[in-house]
Formats: C-alpha cells, structure tokens, sequence
C-alpha cells in the first residue's frame, strides 16, 4: 500500500440516490475490465484485506450468477479470524470493457438469498483516460428517501444543536 | 440497518423526521404540523421508536418526542464501512493490478 498517491485515491460523493466511489488505475482499460469479468481474476483480488475468495460458481452473463465465499485468514482480525461470508452476484447488464451492472448480496452456502438480505444494485463504468482507467462504481440503495433522508439530515453537526434545542424545550415546559 | 432503512422509506415517517431536526415535539404537534390525525402519528412514531431513530421523554403528562442519536449514527456509520469496504477491496485491485503488469514485463 506504500505506492499510493493522491491521484488514485477514492474519491465518493452522493448524486441524488446513488452512492458514487471513482478512482483512477494505471492499467489499460481492457486489463481493468478483465479483473472483473474472470473469475481467477476476480478471486484474487475480491476479498477485503486479509480474506480469501473461493469461487463457487461464475457465468459473467446477463441473468448469470457468481457465487463466492470470502475467508478470513488474518489471526489480527481477531473475531473475524475463521468467519466465513457467502456472497452471490447477479448481472444484469454487461458491455465488455465499458459497464457492469449486477445485484450484490448475501447468500448461504447453497445461494439461497434471505428476504430481508440487504441489496444493492451497482453500476460500474470503466472509462480510459490516455492508458490509464477510471473506475465509477455507483450504488444504487433500495430506498431513495432513506440515502436523501441521511444526507439532509447532515448528521454529524446536526445532532448537537438538537440537543440544546431539548433542554430549552424542557425548560420552557417547566416553566 | 433494514429497520431503519424501511422505518424511513415511508413518506410520512420521513417527515416526522425532518420536523423533529427543529426541536421536539408531541404527538399532537406533529399530527398538527404534518395534517395528520394523531393515532396515525404515534403508529408511525412506534416504528421509528422501535427503529432508534426516535425517542420519547415523558414530562409530567406529555410525551416529547426526539431524534434519537443511536439510529443516526446507525445509518453514518453503515454508509462509512460501505465506503471502507470498497476502499479496501479497490487498494486490492490497485496492487494486483500492478502485479499483473509487472509479470506481463518480465514475460
């Protein structure tokens, strides 16, 4: 990790009900869109730090599934040490090597998907940029009003006013 | 999270939320501001209750509601370790990709 530099860093905004994560890759657009269309590929890199990822099954096709398993192999992430994840991602749309759009969530063993799961419907877009890659990802959530609701609310900074608004209003009551 | 997240997908609920970022209020001032009959409120104020999005202060016999900060935060910290997991999982790629490129070199 030591040969970050601010350039390739992540950059993440929300535009209206969308999550958007963009960051820059010196590698060829082709060879980016590869790491996500081969399921070796995939499997090497897909796992966040320190979890393994074992492909179960992949068909990189509309309407086709990728079924995985994350492992936790890090002894330093001491509760997470052991655990496993199954994963299941649908695709929706795909056009190689510019877009794909695909359903993420969680899954069992077999690929069952629990109703209540949550999902997120992500678009990636690969864009070349002089030989080098610019990755859009974008995720959709499930409730447009819950995304805006959070950000309108501007969280951090709203919440100690709200606070000093309570005393005061207690102490008009008791007045 | 799937609490929360569907405690404010419903309209009304999000604008008892967006009433209560001005101050507290009770029932009858909500139903008052947002022209809704009172039971519908408190049926909408339980889910939010239940959600931990909101909370209730009895005062002598009134009941004053309040954004709860457990729920928010719920919500903040959610949409953080979103963010962190694809940071992390795109510092991945970023090395195998090197590493890629590096063997396609040596090839």
């Amino acid at each position: 990790m030591s040969e970050k530099n601010a350039a390739n860093r992540l950059n993440s905004y929300v535009n209206g009900k969308k999550l958007v994560l963009e960051r820059m890759f010196e590698a060829p657009r082709e060879l980016v869109f590869k790491t996500f269309s081969e399921s070796e590929h995939l499997a090497n890199w897909w796992g966040p730090t320190g979890w393994t990822t074992e492909n179960k099954s992949f068909d990189f096709k509309p309407g086709g599934v990728w079924h995985f398993c994350m492992t936790c192999e890090d002894k330093n992430q001491k509760d997470f040490y052991g655990q496993k994840s199954w994963g299941k991602v649908t695709y929706h749309e795909i056009i190689a090597p510019e877009k794909i759009v695909y359903t993420d969530t969680f899954s069992d063993e077999e690929g069952n998907v629990s109703s209540n799961a949550p999902k997120q419907l992500i678009t990636i877009n690969f864009e070349e940029q002089s030989g080098k890659t610019k990755l859009i990802i974008q995720s959709q959530f499930e409730s447009e009003e819950a995304l805006k609701a959070v950000i309108e609310m501007g969280l951090k900074e709203g919440m100690a006013s709200q606070f000093n608004d309570l005393d005061e209003y207690l102490k008009q009551l008791s007045n | 999270m799937e609490k929360i997240l569907s405690a404010i997908a419903e309209p009304n609920r999000l604008n008892i939320i967006e009433l209560l970022r001005d101050g507290p209020c009770t029932v009858g001032e909500i139903a008052e501001h947002l022209r809704l009959r009172q039971p519908q409120v408190s049926k909408h104020l339980r889910v939010l209750c239940e959600a931990k999005l909101v909370e209730v202060h009895p005062m002598a016999n009134r009941r004053i509601y309040k954004l709860h900060v457990q729920g928010l935060k719920e919500i903040d910290s959610w949409l953080d370790s979103f963010r962190h997991l694809w940071e992390d999982r795109l510092d991945q790629l970023d090395d195998y990709l090197k590493e890629l490129q590096r063997k396609e070199k040596d090839e």
